[in-house]
């Protein structure tokens, strides 16, 4: 069938809306009508080189939508069912996945190639190429064609243009928080950069009863925002913060800080480790650029100090598990989804919310489609 | 196809060896040859009644009635014949049993308990888990229904693949048929569960298969101390060559050992792995545990029973914790393999484990064998 697209052709490029080749479901394939997609600051790691994936590579990994068909050897979804894509995907037999650890899934090592997991071929096609899909899914585009394994089924009454938030930015940010830092009631938490991400990582520490929210960004409007989800200060810069959190904790420093920057620096890293206190934990989600290879930090402070450094991925959750969990909070009124969303724009506006992302406009940005 | 299988026709009757009809395997199933099966208490627990659901619930259980059964759940074999679809088993495949099956979709599977995968309500109802239908009949054409769906008393079964584990070739089956239950809910229950810690004292109730293997498991997470209970002799002795430090005959001779030898402080892990466990047996084990301690219950009590003789008190005071475990918390998926990969690689024992094989027809003399104490496993091997 044909479908439209959202294509970077190449580092630098924008992105490029165009019609698409798509072929039908393999086995173990399911064709989704996309009905929305988040604007996650990852796939401008894809525009600036930051993430060296295959391209041609349709965009977009934060998706929801309706089957429209399976393919053979599908038999958990039908024709109909509502789906969130997991970017990463989980096939429920590998040992990480057995293990409770759906986020490392052996699976994952398909990413970088943006093919099928069934046998690395791909479906879409345009100007006579193959194209790849940004975490296996390509959700900047009306149709799209994944393996079961990234489908996660949801229920009918949750709106789609919310429910995609969950597939990354949701869950990776509350999870950040809830799961990888570890926040226990009574703790003081930094979250550094106020995005998609960083938005739910101050909605999970405050669900998971921090004391202190100390959020971090430098655009004012961020700041404002971060007070709606939860956050008790604000700061402008790691600098400002690391006063202003001395002050308020009488010199004990934060507990847990989490990196959700657009961007990460191993220059920054040092700073982040000067906002935790003695046994602090700093996560680092956000995504530092495939050749940085050295970070800046006081070695002594983490021996002394007992420091702790972790990285994060989707959150450290479990697609299967924390999709649907979360979107029960969220009917349930213990997570805000309306609020994280900005701005609304068609497949065509694509390059629009980018620059709007950029610009510091949006907590998160979503393309709509009908 | 034509099988041999062994079934239970009602409480407390001998096992039947007879012959039965299996049907092809549909959709996500496939035909498995048993080649061994390992004899669990948890099958005799059939026979006695104490993991038999009352009368008056069959009904509510959509059952008309909850025998006859073919039994065995601890097993290993291969693969003969797939359905339709199955794209993760192959003909000629190894596999061992997983008694808990595993879909990898649930929210259990999705969050690293696959021991406690939704399917698992399931396994005692009925037809296959797939689809509730039958694949195994009798000879007068009535269906026979198979212990945790697994029936690995049985030459061959037709077996869903969420309850079916993929293992290495070169690993021998009876092996693997061990780990498939006992070695896995042993070691996990001293592991995984009781959170066994190097220093620790660890006192094991009961060295049967499981019991044995909890002994194991202790002494790989570095227990200082390790004492197993059991009243007969021949276990006692065994479990020294697994890794006991001490052996009592009873709880009672054990107290005043364990309060003497850890200098007042008691158990730091209590594990409780007797063939039945009756309720008054709680208080004697809770009495062995000191502050801070954790009991893990891993032996099936009488499904009816709802008492056990627990301090309170104590139990707040000392801040002790009672937990269950069913496959010892492990993930099948990925602890099967694991496990079988530490018996490679000579740090976990299981040829030591089997006492006696016996052929099929000879599974009653297995059972009265394991009743008097006999076997720390007896193993049924098919040719
Ligand atoms: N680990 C994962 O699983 C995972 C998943 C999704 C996204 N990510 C990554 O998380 C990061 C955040 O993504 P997003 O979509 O929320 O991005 P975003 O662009 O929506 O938000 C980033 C925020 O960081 C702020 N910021 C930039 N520099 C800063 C600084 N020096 N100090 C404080 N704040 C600063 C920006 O003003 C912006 O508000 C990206 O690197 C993204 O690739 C990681
Ligand atoms: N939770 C689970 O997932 C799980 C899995 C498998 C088996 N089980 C259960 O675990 C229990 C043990 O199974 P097994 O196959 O090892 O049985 P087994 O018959 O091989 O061993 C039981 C041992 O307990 C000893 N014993 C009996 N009464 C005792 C007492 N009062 N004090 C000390 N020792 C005593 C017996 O002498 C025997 O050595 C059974 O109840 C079985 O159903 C539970
Ligand atoms: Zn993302
Ligand atoms: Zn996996
Ligand atoms: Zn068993
Ligand atoms: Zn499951």
């Amino acid at each position: 069938m044909k479908t439209q697209a959202a294509i970077l052709w190449e580092v630098g490029a924008p992105w490029s809306v165009e019609e698409i080749d798509l072929d039908p479901p393999g086995p173990g394939e399911v064709l989704v009508k996309l009905a929305a997609s988040g604007m996650c600051h990852s796939d401008e790691h894809l525009v600036t080189g930051d993430l060296p994936f295959a391209l041609p590579m349709i965009g977009g990994h934060e998706g929801a939508g309706v089957v429209m068909e399976v393919g053979v050897g599908v038999s958990w979804l039908a024709p109909g069912d509502h789906v969130v894509f997991g970017f990463i995907p989980s096939c429920g037999r590998c040992p990480s996945c057995s293990r409770g650890h759906q986020n490392l899934c052996d699976l994952g090592a398909k990413m970088g190639g943006g093919r099928q997991i069934t046998d690395g071929t791909a479906r879409h096609h345009a100007r006579g190429q193959d194209l790849s899909l940004m975490c296996i899914l390509g959700t900047f585009a009306h149709h799209t064609v994944v393996n079961e394994a990234s489908c996660i089924k949801i229920d009918n009454d949750i709106p789609l243009d919310r429910a995609c938030l969950t597939g990354c930015g949701v869950v990776t940010g509350w999870g950040s928080s809830v799961y990888a830092a570890e926040v226990a009631p009574g703790d003081t938490v930094a979250v550094v950069g106020v995005g998609g991400i960083g938005a739910n990582a101050l909605q999970g520490a405050k669900l998971a009863g921090a004391k202190r929210i100390i959020a971090i960004d430098p655009v004012e409007f961020k700041r404002e925002k971060a007070m709606e989800l939860g956050a008790t200060h604000t700061a402008s810069s790691m600098t400002e913060a690391v006063e202003l959190i001395g002050q308020i904790t009488w010199g004990q420093m934060a507990n847990k800080v989490i990196m959700t920057m657009g961007v990460g620096s191993g220059e920054l890293i040092g700073q982040a480790m000067a906002l935790a206190g003695k046994r602090g934990r700093v996560v680092v989600t956000n995504l530092h650029p495939a050749l940085e290879s050295s970070v800046t930090m006081s070695g002594l402070d983490l021996t002394l100090y007992e420091k702790q450094l972790v990285g994060s991925l989707f959150g450290s959750g479990n697609p299967r598990a924390d999709i649907p969990k979360l979107l029960n909070l969220y009917r349930d009124g213990l997570l805000d989804l309306d609020g994280l969303i900005t701005r609304r724009y068609p497949l065509e506006g694509v390059n629009d919310g980018y620059q709007d992302m950029r610009d510091g406009k949006n907590i998160r940005g979503v393309l709509v489609y009908d | 196809m034509k099988s041999k299988a062994a079934m239970i026709h009602g409480l407390n009757q001998e096992w039947s060896v007879e012959e039965i009809d299996i049907q092809a395997p549909k959709k996500n199933e496939v035909i498995v040859h048993w080649r061994a099966a390992g004899m669990c208490h948890s099958d005799e627990h059939l026979v006695t009644g104490d993991m038999v659901p009352p009368q008056e619930y069959w009904e509510f259980m959509g059952l008309k009635d909850f025998f006859p059964m073919i039994g065995g759940h601890e097993g290993a074999g291969v693969v003969v014949e797939v359905g339709p679809d199955v794209t993760d088993l192959a003909v000629g495949d190894h596999v061992s049993a997983s008694f808990v099956p595993s879909c990898g979709r649930c929210r259990y599977c999705s969050t690293g308990r696959q021991n406690l995968c939704d399917l698992g309500s399931q396994t005692f109802i009925g037809g296959m888990i797939t689809d509730g239908t039958h694949r195994h009949f009798q000879k007068n054409g009535e269906p026979v229904t198979l212990m945790a769906k697994l029936g690995t008393f049985s030459e061959y079964a037709c077996v869903a693949t969420n309850s079916l584990i993929k293992i290495d070739k070169d690993i021998p089956l009876e092996a693997a048929a061990l780990v498939s239950c006992g070695v896995a809910t042993g070691w996990g229950s001293a592991t995984a569960r009781a959170q066994t810690k190097p220093g620790d004292t660890v006192v094991v109730v009961g060295v049967g298969g499981i019991g044995m293997n909890a002994v194991q498991g202790a002494k790989m997470a570095g227990a200082k101390r390790i004492i197993a209970i059991d009243p007969v002799e021949f276990k006692r002795e065994k479990a020294m060559e697994f890794g006991a430090t001490h052996t009592f005959s009873s709880m009672a001779e054990a107290l005043p050992a364990v309060m003497e030898m850890t200098w007042g402080q008691l158990a730091d892990r209590v594990i409780m792995t007797p063939g039945v466990l009756h309720g008054e047996m709680m208080g004697e084990g809770m009495s062995l545990a000191g502050k801070g301690s954790t009991v893990v219950v891993t032996a099936i009590s009488p499904m009816t029973s709802t008492t056990a003789s627990i301090n309170l008190f104590e139990l707040a005071m000392w801040q002790k914790e009672v937990k269950g475990t069913i496959f010892g918390s492990l993930n099948p998926r990925a602890d099967i393999p694991a496990l079988l990969d530490m018996y490679r690689s000579g740090t976990l024992k299981l040829d030591e484990l089997i006492t006696k094989r016996y052929p099929l027809d000879q599974i009653n003399e297995g059972y009265r064998a394991m009743r008097d104490g006999e076997n720390i496993r007896g193993v049924i091997v098919n040719g």
